[in-house]
């Protein structure tokens, strides 16, 4: 009885709490962001193309909110596709960042986190102008991109009327494990990276923009042997918009990979001309360069060309063309996006591939930045 | 001994002649605040009278505006949406965001607020500042955050202010006595920008060429603007710098209405001049001479 009146009570006393600051709870709550992404696609294979496939591609739920005057929190879960019942909802970021409050301009960000590391990494899918990944960030980022746990530091450069940014990471390292590198860390170390970005944004005239970006990557490999890798990154950003209804956006991005390696990324030994294991140093890169043109405020028109080998080996070479053309009748709460690319492997045919996009935008999710 | 005399009276003299830094969003409240603050105050301001203050790009050259500011002057009522990304990106701690709309009469706030209304801004009609009577309150706020940084030059800042509001009172009653033979004319706006500086001009706005705020011309809508100027003898059709007015020219075709270039801020068009009273000036002007 008395338990019963106890849970009475209570129950009135959260009542009245929500009468009283109902208002106010609405506006400490979180902003909340839908995004799901849905495409048709087909591929050639034989020069037949296979019957569209309609799918569910991804869903993104954003949660952002200020946890004080000083600290902001973001949450980004994902449900990938295609299977949208059995799917699990996983996290893709979970952060804290420090945003003002500590001497020079620190700026500190903690938690699970796409790393400031080259310019599309930020970028999450749904803000791409395309549908695909370009080659390069797929082979040496993975298909997830440079997303780890960390603790983030940033800095603004006294650098006058360039705005230069300063951002350094210490991460847990299993970022790009699963596509760049050992996967089964259970007999190794800990495999801590580091990540370095620098950028300056250059006001070129009263409508266009450039910013270009310096990355630099370094983490173990090879966690029996700790063998490091280095990836070095260049790149850029141009932005003319002379008006809300037109805009060219001219973006590429160059990585460089280093590594000595006993093993590929499939564990199988290296071997030298007489078949005997030996240890390797693999140089390797890809680039990617697209642009993208906005008119009559509602269209997009653009393509891409990628280029890359891959972190285990230079002469496993693709190459691809893509043509992309978006449509967004009302600002970006809707989008679709016509995409064809062709990709030619360096020992195979080249495949055909065609998707239609359709996304849209639910919540007050922030315009990426610049 | 002399070369530390010197450096330590040069010092003193920097500091003492230490100007306000100030950030303005609009272009307008950069010229209050520069007639507030003379030469005692350092201004920038974000948008150029020509862009769409409702969306503005997040540009880091922004956010080092905002970086060494003392002050950030904004519109609010959601009209900067874009403007947390910018004050968070400058790290500047030190930074006083001021709301000019903390004393201001809202017009047209909405009861309950989604997508399907469009772009509507939750806390009412931002676009307050083209009502010249709002600029003595807005001017008040700027002026105790002017002087709040600056509290020796308070008296300067004060005496700058009164004299500018004594201008604008007698441009003011200028302006309302060049449009008193057009009160209760209808007119034809692009956006709903113009609530505001309609109700002061007793104006009346028939409808807007967008079907709902941000959401662009439809076809049928066009036709039903079409005929509702033809019935009601509509002379203007108002559209910003910044829209498009391929859907208003097509009215005007249609019609005997001229589709007339208003702006909303200083800067928007050349003969607007690089501030406030000028941008007005051209405004009733252009207004009057397509409704007489």
């Amino acid at each position: 009885m008395q338990a019963g009146s106890k849970i009475w009570r209570t129950g009135w006393l959260m009542l009245a709490l929500c009468g009283q600051h109902g208002l106010a709870q609405t506006s400490v709550n979180p902003d909340i962001s839908v995004i799901p992404r849905f495409i048709i696609q087909t591929h050639d294979r034989a020069g037949k193309f296979s019957r569209p496939d309609y799918a569910f591609e991804e869903l993104e739920i954003v949660m952002q909110a200020y946890l004080n005057p000083f600290s902001k929190a973001d949450v980004v879960f994902t449900l990938p596709g295609p299977d949208l019942e059995e799917s699990k909802l996983g996290i893709e970021e979970l952060y804290a960042s420090v945003v003002c409050g500590l001497p020079f301009g620190l700026n500190l960000r903690f938690g699970k986190y796409r790393v400031d590391y080259g310019k599309l990494n930020l970028a999450h899918p749904h803000a791409w102008p395309f549908v695909t990944q370009p080659l390069s960030q797929e082979r040496f980022l993975g298909e997830e991109g440079l997303n780890d746990l960390g603790l983030s530091a940033s800095v603004l450069l006294p650098t006058g009327n360039i705005y230069t940014k300063l951002t350094v990471d210490l991460l847990r390292g299993e970022a790009i494990g699963e596509t760049t590198g050992i996967a089964d860390t259970t007999g190794g170390q800990p495999a801590y990276a580091n990540s370095a970005r620098l950028t300056g944004f250059f006001t070129l005239t009263e409508h266009s923009d450039l910013e270009v970006g310096l990355s630099g990557y370094t983490g173990i490999h090879d966690p029996y042997q700790r063998r490091r890798f280095y990836y070095g990154n260049v790149d850029f950003k141009y932005k003319y918009r002379p008006s809300s209804y037109n805009s060219l956006v001219v973006q590429g991005e160059y990585l460089f990979n280093s590594r000595t390696a006993q093993q590929d990324r499939d564990f199988n030994p290296l071997l030298n001309a007489q078949g005997n294991p030996e240890s390797r140093s693999i140089h390797s890169s890809g680039l990617y360069l697209y642009a993208d043109y906005q008119f009559k405020k509602i269209y997009s028109l653009g393509g891409r060309y990628d280029w890359s080998q891959t972190p285990y080996s230079k002469d496993d070479k693709a190459s691809a063309v893509t043509i992309f053309f978006g449509y967004y009748p009302v600002e970006e709460t809707l989008g679709l996006r016509l995409h064809y690319q062709n990709t030619k492997p360096a020992a195979a045919e080249s495949v055909n591939f065609v998707a239609l996009q359709v996304l849209f935008s639910l919540g007050p999710h922030k315009a990426h930045p610049f | 001994m002399k070369r530390i005399f010197l450096f330590i009276l040069f010092s003193f003299f920097s500091i003492a002649a230490a100007k306000v830094r100030v950030v303005t969003t609009l272009a307008d409240l950069a010229d209050f605040t520069r007639q507030i603050g003379g030469n005692r105050v350092q201004v920038d301001f974000i948008v150029r009278g020509d862009q769409n203050p409702h969306f503005v790009e997040v540009k880091p050259s922004y956010m080092l505006k905002l970086k060494s500011a003392d002050i950030f002057f904004m519109i609010g009522m959601e009209l900067e949406m874009w403007a947390p990304q910018i004050i968070d990106g400058s790290r500047n701690t030190k930074l006083t965001v001021v709301d000019l709309s903390k004393n201001i009469r809202k017009m047209e706030v909405p009861g309950r607020v989604d997508a399907s209304q469009g772009d509507v801004h939750r806390f009412g009609n931002p676009h307050y500042w083209l009502d010249p009577r709002n600029v003595r309150p807005m001017l008040e706020e700027m002026l105790a955050a002017i002087s709040k940084v600056s509290p020796t030059d308070e008296p300067y800042f004060r005496a700058n202010a009164a004299a500018y509001l004594k201008k604008l009172d007698g441009k003011i009653a200028a302006w309302e006595n060049r449009m008193k033979p057009f009160a209760e004319s209808r007119v034809i706006t692009f956006h709903k920008s113009w609530p505001y500086f309609a109700n002061w001009l007793r104006l009346v706005v028939a409808d807007q060429v967008e079907p709902k705020p941000g959401i662009p011309p439809s076809p049928s809508h066009t036709a039903e603007l079409i005929a509702l100027v033809r019935q009601g003898g509509i002379k203007a059709i108002i559209v910003e710098p910044f829209y498009d007015a391929s859907a208003a020219a097509q009215i005007a075709r249609s019609t005997n209405a001229k589709v007339i270039r208003l702006t909303t801020s200083v800067g928007g068009v050349p003969q607007s001049g690089k501030d406030y009273i000028t941008m007005m000036d051209y405004n009733i002007a252009t207004l009057a001479a397509t409704l007489r």
